[in-house]
Formats: structure tokens, sequence, C-alpha cells
């Protein structure tokens, strides 16, 4: 049986004016899987997530969450979304309980909900302070908590680790797995950091200029990334020759720093060594590498 | 669900400074009215203040009782135009202005609940401070013992008060409006200012009693006797700004593209 589709976008488009912020972005997320939704600033990110909310009216196509069609204005499967976009935002005269308790008597949760949310994010030290006299990292934590205060079916996030400290990151992608894994929450989650969404996503959408131009399991993404032998070596030119000669190795390219690049016979990385060593060149730097993740996203949207 | 939605909307108020400032400014007012009419009782003193004492006679003030509640009515009615928007550019306005508006837009709950639990809110709010200001100007008068109290004079005018009070009431899901289409405290301040100055030339040039930011004063007496300069149908055009201003007000929660 195929898993269930929990977010579903078909066709969707949204236009202002000639700007076309998303254009004809088709999406499936499964459940309880973790959805990276990867893009650069003004790809269309944050334009899908209010769409995924209806808090913005797509020009064309469709959306659906959990089987159902959202509109502006149909709030009906929000109850089962949780969600946080762009910006952390609190009510800044409020503390982080009372800010919790306006999203625990909207949702209609229990009480224990508010302490349990605040647990979650570790907010305790900070639970009765004005949320206006939080740092950056503890709003972005106050959010996240109001977004999983009402134990969701789906978390909807935009840039989730925007402003917290890199041990915060850690933490919150642990939380994010364990919900997952535990409590079959979907995540689906935006971010304009490759390295981030490699972490934790079980599948990666890339978005540019407001269309999905690559989908593909975070494995998938590895094995598209290129790998390479980076060698050092006394001198570069005999080297090349010599692959030429005795590997039949053509695809080599040669770095800034003196070095070269070997884009095959990957395989024979010892063959590689023993040839170069065994004519007398002075070898030392040898070792097997993968294009980084950052340079193949930069790639796909014409960044690099 | 318009319990839940009021319960939250009543927290968001608390430790708001604007509650205090807006009762702080409204209490100005029955100090000022009384401070005229001790003026207009002791013409000598009046007279050693000197613009303060020749403007009070000016307007030609008596000090009574029924002098005083017409003074406290004029000043709830046009303190209170200023006040109430304040009061509806911050509720409404603030959700914009800290970011939250997208939080709550995405909750389950109808949007329409929002809008009109944030009505309610702004009009307890203002139901208060008018009761205040009655309570204060009760006081004022009677530490001042002014002359001609009855008490048919106090519920009549008091009725009046409370009445202006709720006919500005009805303008203000149009400053709502203004606040949600334009996400924020500036564009809806500006409004005011602009409906009051609006209110002022029509006013002047004769078309008041059709235009809804000159007929709450021109209720309260500011222009003569109130009702006596009003047309039949000056309440009618009040209480269709009104219900335009709500439709407005829920149109754009609801339909309207939240992009902030």
């Amino acid at each position: 049986m195929p898993p269930e589709t929990v977010i579903s976008t078909q066709g969707v488009s949204k236009h202002y004016r000639e700007v076309r912020a998303v254009d004809g972005l088709d999406l499936d997320v499964r459940r309880g899987e973790i959805y990276g939704f990867l893009g650069r600033n003004g790809a269309g990110k944050t334009t899908t997530i209010r769409m995924l909310l209806g808090l913005v009216r797509p020009t064309s196509g469709r959306v659906t969450v959990l089987g159902r069609h959202v509109r502006p204005g149909d709030q009906g499967v929000l109850s089962r979304v949780g969600s946080l976009v762009e910006t952390a935002s609190a009510y800044p005269n409020l503390t982080v309980r009372e800010n919790l308790d306006i999203q625990r008597r909207l949702t209609g949760s229990p009480r224990e909900a508010i302490a349990e949310a605040v647990a979650l994010l570790r907010l305790e030290e900070y639970a009765d302070r004005r949320a206006g006299r939080l740092s950056l990292g503890n709003k972005q934590r106050l959010s996240l908590a109001r977004a999983l205060l009402h134990r969701p079916e789906v978390l909807v996030l935009d840039e989730p680790a925007n402003a917290l400290d890199p041990a915060g990151i850690v933490e919150i992608r642990g939380l994010l797995r364990r919900l997952a894994t535990e409590r079959g929450v979907t995540v689906f989650m935006s971010s304009h950091i490759l390295a981030e969404v490699a972490h934790l996503a079980d599948r990666i959408g890339i978005v540019h200029a407001g269309r999905l131009i690559e989908e593909l399991e975070l494995e998938a993404l590895r094995a598209a990334a290129r790998s390479h032998v980076e060698v050092t070596v006394s001198n570069p030119d005999r080297a090349v020759a010599l692959l030429a000669e005795k590997m039949g190795i053509s695809r080599v390219s040669r770095t800034a720093e003196g070095g070269l690049r070997v884009f095959e016979g990957l395989e024979r990385i010892a063959e590689i060594a023993r040839v170069l060593v065994g004519d007398g060149l002075e070898l030392t730097r040898l070792c097997a590498s993968e294009e980084d993740l950052e340079a193949h996203f930069m790639r796909l949207t014409g960044g690099a | 669900m318009l319990g839940q939605v009021l319960a939250t909307e009543l927290l968001k108020l608390r430790r708001s400074r604007i509650t205090w400032i807006s009762w702080l400014a409204f209490s100005v007012m029955p100090l000022a009215g009384g401070l005229f009419m001790w003026i207009a009782k002791e013409p000598g003193r009046a007279a050693r203040l000197g613009l303060m004492g020749q403007k009070a006679r000016i307007a030609g003030l008596t000090a009574d009782w029924a002098s005083y509640f017409a003074l406290l009515n004029q000043e709830a009615c046009v303190g209170g135009m200023v006040l109430l928007s304040i009061i509806a550019v911050y509720v409404f306005g603030r959700e914009f202005a800290d970011g939250t508006a997208k939080n709550m837009l995405s909750q389950p709950v109808g949007r329409h609940w929002f809008a009109v639990a944030k009505l309610v809110v702004v009009l307890a709010w203002f139901a208060l401070l008018t009761v205040s200001l009655v309570g204060e100007g009760l006081l004022v008068g009677a530490l001042l013992d002014l002359p001609g109290f009855s008490a048919p004079l106090a519920v009549s005018s008091i009725g009046d008060i409370l009445f202006s009070g709720l006919v500005g009431f009805l303008l203000v899901p149009v400053v709502a409006w203004i606040a949600t289409l334009g996400r924020g405290y500036l564009p809806p301040i500006g409004f005011t200012i602009f409906m009051l100055v609006l209110g002022n030339v029509f006013g002047a040039t004769g078309w008041g009693k059709w235009f809804p930011w000159s007929i709450i004063p021109m209720l309260a007496g500011m222009a003569g006797p109130g009702v006596e300069v009003l047309a039949p149908g000056s309440l009618v055009v009040v209480g269709l700004t009104f219900a335009a201003g709500v439709a407005a007000t829920i149109w754009q929660l609801r339909w309207a593209d939240n992009t902030q």
C-alpha cells in the first residue's frame, strides 16, 4: 500500500501582478516523513507555506492538507496542523505561558498542554518572562512551542532553525526527528540552508524561482553529488601524463592550489597511489571527495 | 466559540500600557470641565487667570449641573471619537505590528470571530471608560458644589453621554477595517485624523448631518441642540457605516491574502 499523502499541491501558482512567486508547484508529502523544502531567499518557500495554511489564496491550482482542500477562511483542518511562518512572533506584553495559553484556548487543548510544550522546548526558565524580553532564540522556541502545543499531526515550519544557536539547532533537529518517528508527525520544513535540511529531511524538494526543480531522497542527493579524488603531487604535469598512460584516466582537472582532481577511476584509488609513487613522484595528499552538497545546490539554483 | 476567542482577546490586554493611558486621557476630561465650571463660578478669580478666564467668559458658560453635563457630553463625544479610534487601532493593528496576525489567522477558529470579539473588547473597554468618566464627573461636580442638580437631569444627561458614546462606537469598525487593510497603526491613525478634519469641513458647509464623522459631534450638541440639527436619517447613516465596517473587516480577515 503506498504511503498516505498528507500534503499535496497540484499545479499551484501564486502571482503578485507580474511576479510569479510560485509557479505550477506539484508536491506530495507522505505521512510521517520529514520533507525539506529547500530554496534560496525569494524562491517561493514562504508563499508556499502561506498557501498550505490558507493565509494566501493560490492564483491557480489546488492545495490539500490531510485530505481537505485548503482555502482562506476555511479553518477546519488547522486544528491538526501546527505552524511557524517566517519570523517568530508573540504578544510582547504577555509571558511565555500566557502566549501559550492563547494557543491552548483557541485549539481547545487541555491545561497540561502548556507545561508539556514548555518542557518540550526547554522554556521552563523563561515561562513567566514576557515574550518582549526574550532573546531571538527563545522567541523562536516559543513559536515552536506554540506550533507543537496542540499535538498536531502535521507541522509546517518556515525556517525553524532561525535565530537558534548551534546547540539549539541540534536540539530542535532531535526533537523534530523524535516527533516524526515516535508520534508519526509529518514535518514540512523550509530552509535556505542545505546543511540544516540534509541533516534532518527524509526527502528534499529544491525550489527555485517558484518552481520545483528537483525532488529526491536524501541518499539520492548524496549520490547525485559528483565524486572525485583529490591529488597533491610534486609534479602535476607528470602525474597527469602517468594517469593517462598507465591507467587510461583522462578526466583530470587542476585546482587553483596546484593540486589535481580526478573524476574517473575512483574505485582504483590505491592503484592511483601506486602508479604515482612508483614513478618516483612525491605524493603528499590523496583522498576521495564528494562535491559539497551546498555546491550541488548552488549549481542547481544557478548560484555558482 | 465567541467566548473562547473573547477570553483570548481580553488576555492580550494584560499589562498593556494603552489601557492605563486611555483611562488617564479620559479622566482628564471631567477635570478640564470642572476647571471651566470653577472659572465660570468664580469670575473674579477667572480674570486673574488671564487668557483662560477670558476664554471661559467667551464660551458663555454658566456654572451649573446642566452646563457641566453638556460639557461632559461634548468632551466624551469628541474625545471619545479619538480615543475609540486609538483603542480600535491598538486592538486590531497590534496583530500586524507585533507580527501575530499570521498566527491568529492560522488558528482553527472562524476568522470572523476575531473581528467580532475584538469589537466587543473595544466596546467593553470604552463603556468602562465612559462609566469612569461619568463617575468622576459626578464627583467633580459635587466637589465644586454646582447648583441645579436633580435626579431627572442626571439620568437624562448620563443617558445622553452613554448614547453619544454608543453612537461613536458605531464608527469603530471602519477604523478596524483600515487597520487590517493597512496592517498596522499608521494607516488607521491617518484615516481617523483625516475623517475628523473632513467632519469639520462637512459640519461647516451644512452637510454634516449626512457625514458620520460630523454626526457624532452634532449629536453631542456642538452645533446647537443635537437632535434638532440632525436629519431623521443621520443615525441611519451611522448605522450603515457600522454595518459596512463590520462586513469589510470580516471580509478582510477572512478572504484577503495575509502576506505580512
